[in-house]
């Protein structure tokens, strides 16, 4: 009751109606940058869903031999997927960008755009990015469908020996397919991680819609709380539809009765 | 019971002696009963000094029995006595050290052993169908993928077996919606579909409330009297007396004694057999 005397003086700046109509001086300047932030949202997306799609085919196998492999490649996938989750994202995107690139033969460098005759691109943040966001999603991707595929009871593996299937026939038809349904709510989470990991490929100089709208600041500082609601307003955005598809997913693909 | 037993076994035998009469020939054991008792003798399941251990834990020191054609043998016995080991060392579910057993006079061990599963069926305590199928999906994965039938085949084929276990109206249903004695009766029909010689069955009524035992027994005695191979690991003792040809009581590894129910029930050879029995049967009544 006391509090609500005073109230914040920030508040009271923000034109409501104005605000709606996105014509307020720096709402107005949001909407003016609209097709400069659209082509950073385009980048956003692009790069979440490559990074997503590398995340998957390698983090699939990743997590498939963590459970049934052996030996050195075992080894060899479980460490990687321990030094991935133990760096921090901005580190390996800065890594992936300025150490990763080898000399390839024809004297270019990985990660560089592809000449065109002897035109040079340079180097693509682009692809950096998605490497470093991949790799990192594959080893969490991993251990999302480690955890599923343990969780389908050994029992039914041995009922599908005990009929003549083999190993193979055994994980592809009866465990899979359950180890895959109960993937979807850890896939959901790192869908969202993911979408929203690429915002820091802002280090390495890509710009996708977090680096424009902070281009954007930097013309105008006043325009701060806008752009960053307005950004927030589109990962939130992006987030939900994805999380809302991938519940539909779940539901299309559940088991009638229950799990078990 | 025990000659009607033997008098139609004689008809079937003969023609699974002659066939595999070449295949048994490296094993003089088998070769010689079959010798000496004429055509209709061989044994469909023969185990041999059978040794089994897990790490330097022995499970199993040394069993042998032979099983005939339609013969359903239960088997009783303390938990850990190695009842489960020994059922899965028959399919290989579980690889062991010593002794032999022989399928129809071929060493198991010889055998490829998704080619022996398919001659050799199992029902599991903890049922373990598959959580993501149809009761009918459940049957027609196996005919499927294994014998490699078509779609259409494989439906009517397991459409008859669910028929069998009387549970044609429930094909659709997924494992959840069933319940426990429902779901034990599709995975008999699951074994039962690939046409298996012999039927492992290893405490298949123990996981289920009391009131859905008797559904599952009563198709168990169903294939008992139609002449199906069985190996039973259950203790319910009013199965064994009225469907089996013989009793083996099983305890720390070894065949403690083994003859006709009425035999190990009424005038049981040893102390050991005749307690456990004794416990078996009050542990029964007072539930
Ligand atoms: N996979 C396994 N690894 C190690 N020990 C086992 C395994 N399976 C069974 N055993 C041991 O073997 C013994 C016999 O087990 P089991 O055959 O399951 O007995 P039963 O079915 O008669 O209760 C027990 O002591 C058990 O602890
Ligand atoms: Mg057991």
């Amino acid at each position: 009751m006391v509090l609500s005397l005073a109230s914040p003086p920030a508040l009271d700046a923000v034109d409501w109606v104005a605000l709606a109509q996105f014509e307020s001086g720096d709402w107005a300047f949001v909407r003016e940058q609209l097709p400069y932030l659209a082509r950073g949202f385009v980048v956003t997306l692009l790069l979440t869903l490559t990074s997503i799609v590398l995340g998957f085919l390698a983090g699939f196998p990743m997590g498939a031999i963590e459970v049934y492999g052996r030996g050195p490649l075992r080894s060899f996938v479980y460490g990687a997927g321990v030094v991935l989750r133990a760096i921090p994202i901005v580190v390996i995107l800065v890594f992936m960008f300025f150490v990763a690139p080898i000399p390839l033969p024809g004297g270019q460098f990985a990660f560089d755009v592809p000449r065109v005759g002897s035109v040079s691109f340079g180097r693509s943040a682009f692809l950096a990015a998605t490497v470093g966001l991949g790799l990192r999603s594959a080893a969490y991707q991993a251990q999302i469908f480690r955890g599923a595929l343990q969780s389908v009871s050994g029992g039914q593996m041995e009922a599908a020996r005990s009929v003549g299937m083999s190993r193979l026939q055994g994980i592809r038809h009866v465990v899979l397919p359950q180890a895959l349904r109960r993937s979807i709510p850890g896939f959901q989470n790192e869908f969202t991680i993911v979408l929203k990991d690429t915002s820091i490929a802002f280090a390495i100089g890509l710009t996708e819609l977090f680096a424009r709208a902070d281009n954007l600041f930097t013309q105008r500082t006043t325009a701060t709380l806008e752009l960053f609601l307005f950004i927030s307003l589109v990962y939130f955005i992006m987030t939900f539809v994805t999380n809302r598809s991938l519940d539909y997913l779940g539901d299309y693909y559940a088991i009638p009765g229950g799990d078990r | 019971m025990s000659d009607q037993h033997s008098g139609t076994a004689d008809g079937t035998d003969t023609s699974a002696a002659t066939a595999s009469g070449t295949e048994a020939s490296d094993t003089d054991t088998a070769s010689a009963d079959a010798a000496t008792a004429g055509a209709a003798s061989q044994p469909l399941l023969r185990v041999e000094d059978l040794q089994k251990s897990y790490g330097d834990e022995t499970v199993l020191r040394g069993i042998s029995f032979d099983l005939d054609k339609r013969d359903v043998e239960v088997i009783i016995g303390p938990s850990g006595s190695g009842k489960s080991t020994m059922l899965r060392c028959v399919n290989r579910l579980t690889e062991f050290q010593g002794g032999a057993i022989y399928l129809d006079g071929e060493s198991v061990m010889a055998m490829n052993d998704n080619d022996l599963r398919r001659r050799v069926g199992m029902v599991f305590q903890d049922i373990n169908l598959f959580a993501h199928l149809t009761a009918l999906q459940n049957v027609t994965l196996g005919l499927r993928k294994v014998r490699g039938m078509g779609k259409e085949a494989a439906r009517e084929k397991a459409m008859d077996q669910l028929d069998r276990v009387g549970l044609a109206s429930q094909a659709d249903s997924y494992p959840a919606e069933l319940s426990g004695g429902q779901k034990q009766r599709v995975g008999i029909a699951r074994a039962l579909a690939m046409d298996p010689e012999l039927l492992l069955f290893d405490e298949p009524t123990s996981a289920l409330d009391p009131e859905l035992v008797g559904e599952v027994l009563e198709v168990m005695r169903d294939l008992a009297e139609g002449g199906m191979t069985m190996l039973v690991v259950t203790h319910e003792m009013g199965f064994a007396r009225r469907a089996a040809s013989s009793l083996m009581f099983l305890d720390e590894g070894r065949i403690v004694e083994r003859g006709p129910p009425e035999q190990l029930f009424d005038d049981p050879e040893h102390d050991r057999t005749a307690e456990f029995l004794q416990r078996l049967t009050t542990i029964s009544e007072e539930v």
